[in-house]
């Protein structure tokens, strides 16, 4: 069931693993004791703030440089789109997204089960030097809309998130609270949060505490 | 008691809504629209306070901000006292409760009085460092005694349930004041296009308007504001924010702002609703419309109550409907002040004189109090008041051309209202904020803004600009100019028609004379809140503090709540006279933020509680705490510290954990390790280069322990690195460590080896690691996982597998960090809890035992493991640690910390080295710290060797161990050192080397 990418004739240079079990194995995503599925159905139907977990995708962490032809062409044909490299920028495509976050790293967001095949698919593409890890453990996407989502943000980062200097796609990673955050804005009055497993009860503690005035809604 | 002084129309109050508040215990009434000071004037109140040195009684002398006096301790409830309240920017409300903050027991009969009156002589200035210094040991006792006397306010003594927050903010113009000027240069900044924000302290935007009888376009002035303020409300990137102060203005247009959300509605913010924000602002460009603060004249007893600042009475009667008195005298430097006289007369209660510093004025206001047959005395000034908590009646002499001598005869006016006018100082404490010197203008007679560095517009009132149009046109002009330096295109504002009021020429005046010389005449106050006289400067200035900033630091001048707004440009004024230099020559002492005193709720804004600092949770954290573990802080992760059954002690728990380990399983959740995913061809090479050990023949498969140093040879860091393919590797770290140690990799990456081609990933948080180890570890693991060949000679100590563990695909890496037979189990952190309870359904039969932090300190420390962090402090290096096996020096390229190794001072013999210690009595566990000595009765100070760096009871041992440095220790191997304890006792231990259990590693072997 695991498997090690060695192509022909050639010592085993990267392990790959797939790492996801069967089905029955139940999965914990970084917010599942807050049971947020619970919450949303007994929510009020009103609020200036939604929230909801996109939880238990699969996240990829690229590092390769711009200038390695390979690297860009490899990634496009296989992730089905261009690595943005304008900076502060997203793409998106289908199920899969891809969010700038320096001059030589990506992150790919994509469903949970096609990490393996995606980064196999990637190691098999592409020649020289880069690398793909897998963090889809190790980290989850808030997603924050209605109309005091901006509220919330600004009450949380120092991020400036007024639509002229932060339209629909762009992307930026800062201080979040005190914590750290990707945040992206996905909509007009829709923004996801990249963040770490081990913060994510501590961001959720503060989100809920920031949007109290505005009334929160969980959605499932 | 009524309200006595309230007029029956006018004003900016609603009479229809009557509210009631307590004042030192009594009950009055106020309207809505009253500040707390327009309220109590409304009913009069003359005293709200007992002054700080003298205890002479005080009244309110302004109408905003600058008030020193009506200082006020606000609250219904011990949880919302909040001291400090200004009585002139506290907003009314029904059932507020309030008191003088001063005076003790009462403002009304101060215990305090007669002590003052005497101590007055006693308390000169520079009173603190003459009386009460020496002896230093008393210190404490006069400082309670003079706090409470003072009276400083109190903080309340339970928690404040409100809520506080904080705000980031960004716009192209912040404009501070909604003034005249703010209103004008907000609407053509925003018209222009501009993302604006615009701040007023007060509750309603227009500032001086408010309390102007002046027309603008042919509407009253207040109704012409109230038009921009809706044009303003109505555009989408305009943000408005009354009651908000702008308190500190921070380099690169970095300013804070206290907005006052629920203050004025009630004690405590209703439920839901955030009582105080502080908004952080990042503003392109900023425009100070701050506008300025009448000074009031400096004369005999000018502190009685019934002395005010002739604006602030303007400002009472126009906005308020309050007259605060019934007789009037008006002085004057300037013709502005004339028209408190023409609002006192309207009232319909006398005016008794007027009297103008100036030999002649002339003006069109001077004209109108003339016609209305108001005395007006010239060339004279109020030398001094008669009074004691009202003041009854003043003197006036007329006074040379300069203002620095009676001349005449005194004649004696009755009154109980003394307004006085010497000009207006801009309100310039935000330019100043980031290091710009304010100027001095002979023109105006005040201190305007100086050049800065910031990107700051000034206009109106801040520049010494006071005449309406001229003010209007300012705002304007600074926000086009706004505009177009943002690169908009700036929109014309029409400027509306105001009448241009004639006006003569001010006098240069600060200080009044008197017939007798300032340390004889009666005190004539600068600084009302810190009780500094024109005397007491004179005298800090005979007695050498010449420079302003020492004149303040002797005096007390300009400190306190107010900061000296009131008084700080006379007392600089009276320095410069008695110095015989000018204003501008004496110079100012230094703004600071904050402008008003802010709550620390506002500072602290949602970081308090549980948000104070981030909890970071393992995968597995809810079975810890459904298993009642008692949790570490390490870093900010929250580790199982112990798992306690009920009844047991701490060491009772960790005398089970630690034998159950050693003698079937133990398990531990090593989540909180710091593991960095690392790729590339040159990757082992990099190894090489930031460990001091080698890397390059570590096969795939394989892992291998490693030290990490700085520069300087002293070891940072340890743990684990795996080689998982012949380019793939991941690196461990101490929990602590973890960022530190990806950013040193980076940094030597990114500035000193950028050709090695090697990329590094965090995947801390990625994997979930549990630790599983003792004899029966093996056991364990085979009943959950059938695809690794376990056999101890296929999956060798130092081996890592890939495999299923509980149908969850792994990495299990078997290294030891208790030196028994363990498997360190990796999975995807979605399914760490799954793995984690099929490990304890399968594992009761093996006794399998949870254990925290604590216990694997013991049982690494029985086996000499360090732990980076505890065990080095940074100053020790691997030949200290005893672990030159762990350093090559024949490495092709050199690796960080060999040269520091190897400086002078770090091969010394005697440098302090880690050793075990075995304690005589084997009970006796030394504490962590102890300093070891060879002889323990030396005299103090005695010669220190080393201390015990960790130290445990061993259950397994049955005995007490410790780890600890001592100079030179490797070479006294059963030796004694001696521990003197603070208690009184002294420890021996013996020397001995750190491994106390199995030190050939047979149990990790097997």
């Amino acid at each position: 069931m695991s498997e090690t990418l060695a192509p022909e004739n050639e010592v085993a240079t990267v392990a790959v693993m797939n790492q996801l079990p069967g089905r029955d194995v139940r999965a914990e995503s970084p917010l599942y004791h807050a049971e947020m599925d619970k919450l949303a159905a007994r929510n009020p139907r009103a609020g200036g703030v939604l929230l909801r977990e996109l939880k238990l995708l699969g996240h990829l962490t690229l590092r390769g440089s711009q200038d390695n032809q390979s690297f860009m062409s490899g990634c496009e044909a296989v992730l089905g789109v261009a690595l943005p490299t304008q900076p502060l920028t997203s793409v998106e495509k289908g199920s899969v997204s891809v969010r700038w976050i320096s001059p030589d790293e990506w992150l790919v967001v994509l469903p949970g089960d096609q990490a393996f095949e995606v980064e196999r698919g990637l190691r098999a593409a592409i020649e020289g030097h880069y690398s793909v890890v897998n963090v889809s453990g190790g980290q989850t996407i808030l997603e924050l809309s209605g109309p005091n989502a901006i509220d919330v943000l600004k009450k949380s980062t120092a991020l400036d998130v007024h639509p002229s200097q932060f339209p629909v796609g762009k992307v930026a990673g800062s201080v979040f609270a005190k914590s750290t955050a990707l945040v992206r804005r996905s909509s007009e009055d829709t923004w996801e949060l990249v963040i770490r497993r081990s913060f994510a009860d501590y961001l959720w503690l503060w989100l809920q505490d920031a949007s109290r005035e505005y009334g929160l809604v969980i959605k499932s | 008691m009524s309200q006595k002084n309230r007029l029956q129309s006018g004003g900016r109050i609603d009479r229809s809504k009557a509210l009631t508040f307590t004042y030192n215990g009594r009950q009055y009434k106020g309207y809505k629209g009253d500040s707390v000071a327009s309220a109590l004037l409304a009913n009069g109140v003359d005293i709200v306070g007992r002054s700080f040195k003298y205890s002479r009684p005080r009244g309110i002398v302004a109408a905003g901000a600058e008030e020193p006096n009506a200082v006020l301790q606000v609250g219904a409830t011990e949880a919302t006292q909040v001291p400090n309240v200004r009585a002139t920017q506290q907003e009314l409300f029904d059932g507020l409760v309030c008191s003088a903050t001063n005076g003790w027991p009462s403002a009304e009969s101060d215990m305090m009085a007669a002590f003052g009156k005497v101590g007055g002589k006693m308390m000169p200035p520079g009173f603190y460092y003459k009386t009460f210094m020496f002896p230093q040991s008393m210190w404490e006792t006069y400082e309670k005694f003079i706090r409470k006397a003072a009276g400083l306010g109190r903080a309340p003594l339970v928690n404040d349930p409100d809520e506080y927050d904080n705000m980031n903010q960004h716009c192209d113009v912040l404009v501070v004041g909604g003034g005249a000027a703010g209103l004008m240069a907000a609407l053509t900044a925003a018209r222009s296009g501009a993302r604006v924000i615009i701040a007023d302290e007060q509750d309603e935007f227009g500032g001086h308007l408010l309390s102007s009888r002046e027309r603008i376009g042919g509407k009253p002035a207040a109704d012409w504001a109230a038009e921009i303020v809706d044009e303003l409300a109505k555009m989408p990137d305009v943000m408005m924010l009354p009651r908000s102060t702008v308190n500190g203005y921070h380099d690169h247009n970095f300013l804070t702002i206290h907005e006052r959300r629920t203050d004025h509605i009630a004690d405590k913010a209703p439920e839901g609703q955030i009582r105080q924000r502080m908004h952080r602002v990042r503003a392109h460009w900023v425009v100070l419309a701050t506008g300025a603060h009448e000074r009031p004249l400096v004369f005999g007893n000018n502190d009685v109550p019934g002395c005010m600042v002739a604006g602030a009475v303007s400002t009472y009667i126009n906005r308020y409907g309050v007259v605060p008195g019934n007789k009037l005298v008006l002085m004057t430097t300037n013709d502005t002040a004339y028209q408190t006289a023409l609002d006192w007369a309207d009232t319909g209660r006398e005016v008794v004189a007027v009297v103008d510093t100036r030999a002649n004025p002339q003006g069109e206001r001077i004209e109108a109090v003339r016609k209305r047959g108001i005395k007006v005395v010239t060339g004279s000034a109020v030398i001094d008041v008669q009074g004691k908590k009202r003041v009854s009646g003043v003197s006036v002499g007329s006074i040379d051309a300069k203002g620095e001598k009676v001349t005449g005869k005194v004649q004696h006016l009755s009154c109980d209202t003394v307004a006085s006018s010497g000009g207006w100082s801009p309100v310039v404490h935000l330019s100043c904020h980031t290091g710009s010197r304010p100027v001095w203008n002979d023109e105006i007679i005040g201190f305007v803004p100086g050049a800065t560095v910031q990107k700051q517009l000034t206009a109106g009132g801040i520049n010494g600009t006071y005449a309406l149009d001229k003010v209007l046109a300012e705002g304007v002009k600074a926000g086009k100019e706004a505009a177009s330096r943002l690169g908009l295109t700036a929109a014309d504002t029409q400027l509306p028609n105001v009448r241009t009021v004639r006006e003569g020429t001010p006098m240069a005046l600060f200080h009044i004379p008197h017939t007798k010389p300032t340390s004889r005449a009666p005190k004539q106050f600068v600084d009302y809140q810190n009780d500094v006289t024109a005397a007491g400067i004179e005298l800090a200035t005979r007695e050498g503090f010449e420079s302003i900033e020492h004149v303040k630091r002797y005096t007390a001048m300009g400190f306190g709540t107010d900061q000296g707004k009131l008084g700080n440009i006379n007392g600089m004024a009276i320095t410069a006279k008695v110095l015989g230099k000018t204003i501008p020559d004496t110079g100012t002492t230094v703004f600071r933020p904050n402008y008003t005193p802010i709550s620390f709720g506002a500072i602290v804004g949602r970081n308090c509680n549980e948000l104070f600092d981030p909890k970071r949770y393992s995968a597995m954290h809810k079975w810890h705490l459904e298993n009642g573990a008692k949790f570490e802080d390490v870093g900010q992760w929250k580790r199982p510290w112990y798992f306690p059954k009920a009844g047991e002690t701490m060491q009772q728990a960790l005398d089970r954990e630690c034998t159950a380990t050693r003698e079937s399983v133990g398990i531990l959740d090593a989540s909180t390790l710091g593991k960095i995913d690392i790729q590339g061809k040159d990757a082992r090479e990099f190894l090489g280069r930031v460990y001091t050990n080698a890397w390059a023949k570590l096969a795939v498969g394989k892992c291998r322990y490693g030290l990490m140093c700085k520069e300087d040879g002293m070891v940072f860091d340890d743990g684990v690195t795996s080689c998982l393919g012949e380019n793939h590797f991941v690196m461990t770290t101490t929990t602590g460590g973890a960022a530190g140690v990806l950013e040193w990799l980076e940094l030597y990456h990114q500035t000193e080896w950028p050709e090695l081609e090697v990329y590094f990933t965090s995947v801390t948080d990625h994997w979930a690691t549990m630790t599983i180890s003792g004899p029966n570890s093996r056991k364990l693991l085979s009943e959950l996982c059938d695809d690794i060949d376990l056999d101890k000679d296929s999956f060798k100590f130092m081996d890592w597998r890939e495999g299923t563990v509980a149908g969850v695909p792994a990495r299990v890496f078997r290294i030891s960090f208790t030196g028994e037979l363990s498997y360190e189990i990796n999975v995807q952190a979605n399914y760490g809890m799954h793995v984690w309870e099929k490990l304890f359904e399968h594992g009761a039969k093996y006794n399998l035992t949870p254990y925290g932090t604590e216990t694997m300190h013991i049982l690494r420390a029985e086996k000499g493991f360090i732990i980076a962090g505890q065990d080095t402090d940074g100053s020790v290096t691997p030949i200290d640690l005893g672990m030159s096996w762990c350093v090559s020096n024949n490495k092709p390229f050199s690796y960080i910390g060999k040269r520091g190794m190897v400086r002078e001072d770090c091969v010394r013999k005697d440098r302090k080295q880690l050793v075990g210690l075995k304690p005589k009595d084997p009970k006796a566990v030394l504490p962590e710290g102890a300093q070891a000595v060879d002889d323990p009765n030396q005299p103090i100070p005695m010669k220190m060797l080393g201390h015990v760096t960790s130290s445990y009871w061993s259950a397994n041992l049955g005995r007490s161990i410790a780890l600890g440095v001592i100079k030179g220790g490797h070479d006294r191997m059963g030796e004694s050192v001696y521990y003197p304890l603070a208690d009184g006792r002294v420890i021996e231990a013996e020397i001995c080397s750190p491994i106390f259990l199995d030190p050939k590693g047979e149990r990790q072997n097997v």
